[in-house]
């Protein structure tokens, strides 16, 4: 059954399909949720070979846990950011020692675009994303889950299990951090002009 | 995008539309190495049962004429009823004779165009 095709297809129809051994399936998951697992770690890790080794590891645990996957228990996609986190913050807390080094932050990667405009998108998130990374874990974890990734205050309490307050408590910090880490940078990158 | 979400990022909301538009993408060597070990990983397809299967050899002839006989308690009867006819007709016990002979006599034999074995093979 060609799966790419249909996308009203359910992650959960999917994985149970995929247990039952249809190969359709496997490629139709890996496109929908690879990408997805591999963003979340990107934007965590800024670093594409550890990202790429977190989001394999997230999905082989997704492929090992598909033929005990109990329908209607756990969202795929919920369970698999869960996994990504925990194994982002793990990397983040082995690479710092528990601490965000801001002399480890990455250079942005050059811009290929040619429009001016591009390039100002371009570098207004390269700045967003410095300023994430200056953020305490959990903050940055929460900020990257809902604003970035688009998920609701209960999905990220239970990626992070935690509570739903805990969390609007945590996004808004994060928020209020990043002002004050982007203030300075407004000008720069062309908002007084918008 | 929620209006919820949108009151909270407020004077930040442009900075998440420029973090939002930059998605990172896969490689696509990335993706193909994860749909190989998709594919690795995946439980062998369940077999499929055949249609039927086992259901012919229950559905046979024999089966239709027990039908039509009224089962086995009848195929019992039935099996008794030949077993008795032919005893009867190989060697009748000589009580059954006389009494045969007592109450209908002689005639009985002129009375009786069948043998024992045809009742029984009859059924009867």
């Amino acid at each position: 059954m060609p799966y790419d095709a249909m996308s009203d297809t359910s992650d959960e129809s999917l994985l149970a399909a995929y247990a039952a051994g249809e190969p359709a399936a496997a490629r139709a998951l890996t496109l929908r949720l690879g990408p997805r697992a591999f963003g979340l770690a990107m934007r965590m890790l800024k670093d594409r070979a550890e990202a790429e080794d977190v989001a394999q590891e997230a999905l082989l645990r997704l492929w090992r846990a598909a033929p005990g996957w109990r329908m209607g228990e756990a969202k795929v996609s919920t369970w698999l950011y869960r996994v990504v986190s925990n194994l982002c913050i793990d990397r983040m807390r082995r690479r710092h020692g528990g601490h965000v080094d801001l002399d480890a932050v990455a250079e942005p990667e050059d811009p290929a675009p040619s429009v001016e405009r591009s390039l100002q998108e371009t570098a207004r998130g390269t700045a967003l994303q410095e300023a994430l990374d200056r953020l305490p874990e959990r903050q940055k974890q929460a900020v990257v889950l809902r604003h970035l990734e688009g998920l609701s205050n209960p999905e990220i309490a239970e990626i992070m299990d935690i509570g739903v307050r805990a969390v609007e408590s945590l996004t808004a910090r994060g928020r209020k951090a990043l002002e004050g880490l982007l203030q300075a940078r407004r000008s720069e990158l062309g908002y007084d002009d918008d | 995008m929620t209006d919820k979400r949108k009151a909270e990022e407020g004077g930040l909301a442009p900075w998440f539309e420029a973090g939002r538009a930059e998605v990172p993408a896969p490689s696509g060597d990335w993706l193909a190495r994860m749909e190989a070990m998709a594919l690795a990983e995946q439980p062998a397809p369940r077999p499929q049962q055949a249609p039927d299967a086992g259901a012919a050899p229950r559905g046979g002839w024999l089966r239709e004429m027990l039908g039509v006989l009224g089962g086995w308690p009848a195929m019992a009867g039935l099996v008794a009823a030949c077993a008795t006819g032919i005893w009867f007709g190989a060697a009748a016990p000589s009580g059954v004779s006389d009494w045969l002979s007592a109450s209908a006599g002689d005639g009985i034999s002129a009375l009786e165009p069948a043998s024992g074995f045809d009742y029984a093979m009859l059924g009867l």
